[in-house]
Protein backbone atom coordinates (compact mmCIF):
# COMPACT_ATOMS: atom_id res chain seq x y z
CA UNK A 1 0.00 0.00 0.00
CA UNK A 2 1.18 3.81 -0.74
CA UNK A 3 1.24 6.02 1.95
CA UNK A 4 -0.60 9.16 0.93
CA UNK A 5 -0.91 12.07 3.10
CA UNK A 6 -4.80 13.90 2.61
CA UNK A 7 -4.71 17.09 3.17
CA UNK A 8 -8.53 18.41 2.61
CA UNK A 9 -8.92 22.24 2.04
CA UNK A 10 -5.00 23.16 2.16
CA UNK A 11 -4.11 26.66 2.14
CA UNK A 12 -2.36 27.67 -1.09
CA UNK A 13 0.86 29.10 -0.81
CA UNK A 14 1.11 32.88 -0.29
CA UNK A 15 2.85 35.43 -3.48
CA UNK A 16 5.75 36.18 -1.33
CA UNK A 17 6.61 32.15 -0.63
CA UNK A 18 5.95 31.01 -4.30
CA UNK A 19 8.53 34.27 -5.85
CA UNK A 20 11.36 33.27 -3.02
CA UNK A 21 13.36 31.76 -5.18
CA UNK A 22 11.56 32.97 -8.65
CA UNK A 23 15.41 33.87 -10.52
CA UNK A 24 15.07 33.42 -14.41
CA UNK A 25 19.19 34.32 -14.74
CA UNK A 26 20.19 31.23 -12.28
CA UNK A 27 17.86 28.77 -14.66
CA UNK A 28 19.87 30.50 -18.02
CA UNK A 29 23.27 30.62 -15.84
CA UNK A 30 22.18 26.70 -14.99
CA UNK A 31 21.63 26.21 -19.10
CA UNK A 32 24.18 27.47 -20.21
CA UNK A 33 27.12 25.67 -18.43
CA UNK A 34 25.31 22.33 -19.32
CA UNK A 35 25.07 23.61 -22.78
CA UNK A 36 28.51 24.99 -23.31
CA UNK A 37 30.69 23.72 -25.26
CA UNK A 38 33.91 22.50 -24.54
CA UNK A 39 35.72 23.76 -27.06
CA UNK A 40 34.52 27.57 -26.48
CA UNK A 41 36.32 27.17 -23.04
CA UNK A 42 39.92 27.19 -22.45
CA UNK A 43 40.59 23.35 -22.21
CA UNK A 44 42.79 24.23 -18.02
CA UNK A 45 38.94 25.25 -16.73
CA UNK A 46 38.24 21.26 -17.29
CA UNK A 47 40.69 20.30 -14.67
CA UNK A 48 39.81 16.29 -15.50
CA UNK A 49 39.97 16.69 -19.06
CA UNK A 50 42.64 18.76 -19.08
CA UNK A 51 44.72 16.35 -16.83
CA UNK A 52 43.64 13.21 -18.80
CA UNK A 53 44.30 14.69 -21.99
CA UNK A 54 47.99 15.27 -20.31
CA UNK A 55 48.28 11.85 -19.11
CA UNK A 56 47.87 10.34 -22.70
CA UNK A 57 50.05 12.85 -24.30
CA UNK A 58 52.80 11.70 -21.42
CA UNK A 59 51.94 8.03 -22.50
CA UNK A 60 52.32 8.81 -26.45
CA UNK A 61 55.51 10.40 -25.89
CA UNK A 62 56.95 7.60 -23.25
CA UNK A 63 55.95 4.66 -26.02
CA UNK A 64 57.96 6.81 -29.16
CA UNK A 65 60.70 7.61 -26.92
CA UNK A 66 61.22 4.47 -25.38
CA UNK A 67 60.39 2.52 -28.80
CA UNK A 68 62.60 4.53 -30.93
CA UNK A 69 66.20 3.92 -28.23
CA UNK A 70 64.60 -0.14 -28.10
CA UNK A 71 64.41 0.11 -32.55
CA UNK A 72 67.74 1.70 -32.62
CA UNK A 73 69.78 -0.58 -30.08
CA UNK A 74 68.02 -3.58 -32.04
CA UNK A 75 69.66 -1.83 -35.23
CA UNK A 76 73.15 -1.32 -33.81
CA UNK A 77 73.21 -4.93 -32.81
CA UNK A 78 72.05 -5.98 -35.97
CA UNK A 79 75.15 -4.04 -37.54
CA UNK A 80 77.83 -4.83 -35.11
CA UNK A 81 77.18 -9.02 -36.09
CA UNK A 82 76.63 -8.08 -39.61
CA UNK A 83 80.10 -7.06 -39.38
CA UNK A 84 81.17 -9.38 -37.58
CA UNK A 85 80.39 -12.14 -39.71
CA UNK A 86 82.04 -10.20 -42.80
CA UNK A 87 85.39 -10.07 -40.26
CA UNK A 88 85.31 -13.77 -40.20
CA UNK A 89 84.02 -14.74 -43.54
CA UNK A 90 87.69 -13.86 -44.36
CA UNK A 91 89.60 -15.82 -42.18
CA UNK A 92 91.46 -18.67 -43.07
CA UNK B 1 -14.83 26.41 -18.66
CA UNK B 2 -11.97 26.52 -15.53
CA UNK B 3 -8.54 28.53 -15.74
CA UNK B 4 -7.18 25.51 -17.30
CA UNK B 5 -8.98 26.06 -20.69
CA UNK B 6 -7.13 28.58 -23.05
CA UNK B 7 -8.75 29.91 -26.59
CA UNK B 8 -7.14 29.30 -29.79
CA UNK B 9 -5.81 32.78 -29.88
CA UNK B 10 -3.99 32.10 -26.57
CA UNK B 11 -2.43 28.52 -27.68
CA UNK B 12 -1.51 30.90 -30.75
CA UNK B 13 0.24 33.47 -29.17
CA UNK B 14 1.78 30.76 -26.99
CA UNK B 15 3.40 28.64 -29.58
CA UNK B 16 4.92 32.10 -31.28
CA UNK B 17 6.51 32.70 -27.51
CA UNK B 18 8.10 28.84 -27.89
CA UNK B 19 9.20 29.55 -30.95
CA UNK B 20 10.59 32.67 -30.16
CA UNK B 21 12.17 31.01 -27.04
CA UNK B 22 13.49 28.03 -29.85
CA UNK B 23 15.20 30.41 -31.33
CA UNK B 24 16.50 32.21 -28.66
CA UNK B 25 16.73 30.53 -24.88
CA UNK B 26 16.68 34.25 -22.93
CA UNK B 27 13.26 34.51 -24.65
CA UNK B 28 11.97 31.64 -22.27
CA UNK B 29 11.95 34.29 -19.63
CA UNK B 30 8.78 35.26 -20.67
CA UNK B 31 7.00 31.61 -20.62
CA UNK B 32 9.13 31.33 -17.11
CA UNK B 33 7.75 34.55 -15.50
CA UNK B 34 3.83 33.11 -17.12
CA UNK B 35 4.12 29.74 -15.62
CA UNK B 36 6.56 29.88 -12.64
CA UNK B 37 3.42 30.24 -10.06
CA UNK B 38 1.20 27.62 -11.42
CA UNK B 39 4.08 25.27 -11.91
CA UNK B 40 5.17 25.90 -8.32
CA UNK B 41 1.65 24.90 -7.49
CA UNK B 42 1.76 22.38 -8.57
CA UNK B 43 4.72 20.71 -7.62
CA UNK B 44 3.96 22.16 -3.75
CA UNK B 45 0.41 20.70 -3.33
CA UNK B 46 2.35 17.33 -4.16
CA UNK B 47 5.75 17.61 -2.43
CA UNK B 48 3.94 19.39 0.62
CA UNK B 49 7.85 20.44 1.52
CA UNK B 50 9.06 24.24 0.90
CA UNK B 51 12.61 23.29 0.19
CA UNK B 52 11.56 20.15 -2.14
CA UNK B 53 8.82 22.40 -4.14
CA UNK B 54 12.10 24.78 -4.60
CA UNK B 55 14.43 22.36 -6.28
CA UNK B 56 11.50 20.72 -8.52
CA UNK B 57 11.30 23.87 -9.83
CA UNK B 58 14.31 24.97 -10.65
CA UNK B 59 14.57 21.68 -12.07
CA UNK B 60 11.78 21.31 -13.90
CA UNK B 61 12.69 24.79 -16.04
CA UNK B 62 15.65 24.10 -16.47
CA UNK B 63 14.55 20.50 -17.70
CA UNK B 64 12.10 22.25 -19.87
CA UNK B 65 14.62 24.65 -21.53
CA UNK B 66 16.84 21.85 -22.06
CA UNK B 67 13.89 19.69 -23.89
CA UNK B 68 12.83 23.28 -25.77
CA UNK B 69 14.09 21.74 -29.36
CA UNK B 70 12.29 18.42 -29.01
CA UNK B 71 9.01 19.74 -28.16
CA UNK B 72 6.15 19.79 -30.67
CA UNK B 73 2.41 21.57 -30.11
CA UNK B 74 0.23 19.09 -29.82
CA UNK B 75 -3.28 21.01 -29.49
CA UNK B 76 -2.59 21.39 -25.04
CA UNK B 77 -1.30 24.44 -23.68
CA UNK B 78 2.72 25.17 -23.18
CA UNK B 79 1.82 24.31 -19.73
CA UNK B 80 1.24 20.93 -20.09
CA UNK B 81 5.03 20.65 -21.39
CA UNK B 82 5.53 21.82 -17.85
CA UNK B 83 3.69 20.04 -15.99
CA UNK B 84 4.76 16.73 -17.41
CA UNK B 85 8.08 17.43 -16.54
CA UNK B 86 7.03 18.70 -12.99
CA UNK B 87 5.18 15.44 -12.69
CA UNK B 88 8.13 13.73 -13.44
CA UNK B 89 10.76 15.58 -11.48
CA UNK B 90 7.86 14.72 -8.20
CA UNK B 91 7.88 11.18 -8.81
CA UNK B 92 11.84 11.17 -9.31
CA UNK B 93 12.01 13.09 -5.79
CA UNK B 94 9.45 10.32 -4.01
CA UNK B 95 11.57 7.03 -5.37
CA UNK B 96 14.95 9.10 -3.89
CA UNK B 97 13.50 9.92 -0.97
CA UNK B 98 10.32 7.08 -0.19
CA UNK B 99 8.72 9.93 1.97
CA UNK B 100 4.94 10.06 2.27
CA UNK B 101 3.15 11.52 -1.25
CA UNK B 102 0.90 14.26 -0.52
CA UNK B 103 -2.22 14.61 -1.63
CA UNK B 104 -4.15 17.74 -1.30
CA UNK B 105 -8.17 18.10 -2.33
CA UNK B 106 -10.62 20.22 -1.57
CA UNK B 107 -14.19 18.72 0.42
CA UNK B 108 -16.45 19.03 -3.14
CA UNK B 109 -13.86 17.58 -4.75
CA UNK B 110 -14.92 14.01 -3.13
CA UNK B 111 -18.26 14.81 -3.97
CA UNK B 112 -17.68 15.75 -7.56
CA UNK B 113 -16.43 11.99 -7.78
CA UNK B 114 -18.82 10.27 -6.03
CA UNK B 115 -21.25 12.04 -8.95
CA UNK B 116 -18.88 10.56 -11.75
CA UNK B 117 -20.35 7.40 -10.21
CA UNK B 118 -23.85 7.65 -10.49
CA UNK B 119 -24.40 7.88 -7.05
CA UNK B 120 -25.33 10.16 -4.83
CA UNK B 121 -23.11 12.29 -2.19
CA UNK B 122 -23.02 11.83 1.01
CA UNK B 123 -20.74 12.64 4.19
CA UNK B 124 -20.48 8.81 4.63
CA UNK B 125 -19.92 8.06 1.32
CA UNK B 126 -17.24 10.64 1.50
CA UNK B 127 -15.08 9.20 4.49
CA UNK B 128 -15.39 6.06 2.47
CA UNK B 129 -13.83 7.17 -0.59
CA UNK B 130 -10.99 9.01 1.05
CA UNK B 131 -10.05 4.99 2.56
CA UNK B 132 -10.44 3.79 -0.41
CA UNK B 133 -8.32 6.70 -2.31
CA UNK B 134 -5.41 5.42 0.27
CA UNK B 135 -5.04 1.89 -1.77
CA UNK B 136 -4.82 3.46 -5.35
CA UNK B 137 -1.43 3.02 -7.09
CA UNK B 138 0.14 6.24 -7.23
CA UNK B 139 -0.17 6.48 -10.87
CA UNK B 140 -3.55 5.87 -10.36
CA UNK B 141 -3.80 8.55 -7.92
CA UNK B 142 -2.17 11.05 -10.53
CA UNK B 143 -4.74 10.66 -13.05
CA UNK B 144 -7.39 11.08 -10.24
CA UNK B 145 -5.67 13.99 -8.99
CA UNK B 146 -5.34 15.90 -11.99
CA UNK B 147 -9.00 15.11 -13.74
CA UNK B 148 -10.87 15.26 -10.05
CA UNK B 149 -9.19 17.42 -7.73
CA UNK B 150 -7.35 20.17 -10.24
CA UNK B 151 -10.25 19.65 -13.02
CA UNK B 152 -7.71 19.62 -15.87
CA UNK B 153 -9.63 18.40 -18.92
CA UNK B 154 -8.75 14.59 -20.56
CA UNK B 155 -6.31 15.88 -23.23
CA UNK B 156 -4.08 18.07 -20.78
CA UNK B 157 -4.13 14.82 -18.57
CA UNK B 158 -3.37 12.49 -20.89
CA UNK B 159 -0.41 14.72 -22.24
CA UNK B 160 1.01 15.36 -18.75
CA UNK B 161 0.86 11.33 -18.14
CA UNK B 162 2.31 10.51 -21.62
CA UNK B 163 -0.82 8.58 -23.08
CA UNK B 164 -3.64 10.34 -25.85
CA UNK B 165 -7.07 11.75 -24.39
CA UNK B 166 -8.86 8.66 -25.02
CA UNK B 167 -7.13 6.65 -23.18
CA UNK B 168 -6.51 9.16 -20.26
CA UNK B 169 -10.59 8.87 -19.99
CA UNK B 170 -11.03 5.21 -19.95
CA UNK B 171 -8.23 4.68 -16.94
CA UNK B 172 -9.73 7.26 -15.24
CA UNK B 173 -13.12 5.89 -15.57
CA UNK B 174 -12.03 2.43 -14.74
CA UNK B 175 -10.14 3.86 -11.77
CA UNK B 176 -13.70 5.18 -10.57
CA UNK B 177 -15.35 1.88 -11.01
CA UNK B 178 -12.35 0.03 -9.16
CA UNK B 179 -13.35 2.25 -6.37
CA UNK B 180 -17.10 1.57 -6.61
CA UNK B 181 -16.57 -1.90 -6.60
CA UNK B 182 -14.28 -1.86 -3.79
CA UNK B 183 -16.61 0.69 -1.78
CA UNK B 184 -19.47 -1.72 -2.72
CA UNK B 185 -17.59 -5.54 -1.44
CA UNK B 186 -16.90 -3.35 1.87
CA UNK B 187 -20.47 -2.75 1.90
CA UNK B 188 -20.61 0.74 3.01
CA UNK B 189 -21.61 1.94 -0.48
Amino acid sequence: MTKYSFHINPNEPGEDRINRQKDFGRVMQNYQRMTHPLYRTPLYRYRKVFLSLLLVLLCVWLVMEFGDEEATQKNKNADSLKNDSVKTEGLP
Amino acid sequence: MNTHHKTNEDLRAELAQVEAAKADPARFAVLYEKYYKPVFVFVYRRAGDDAAADDIVANTFLKALLALPRYEYRGVPFSAFLFRIAMNEVNLYFRKTKRERHVSLQQTDLGAMITETGETDSDERRRLLMRALEWLKPEDMQLIELRFFEKRSFAEVGHICGMNETNAKVRTYRILDKLKKQLIRSGGW
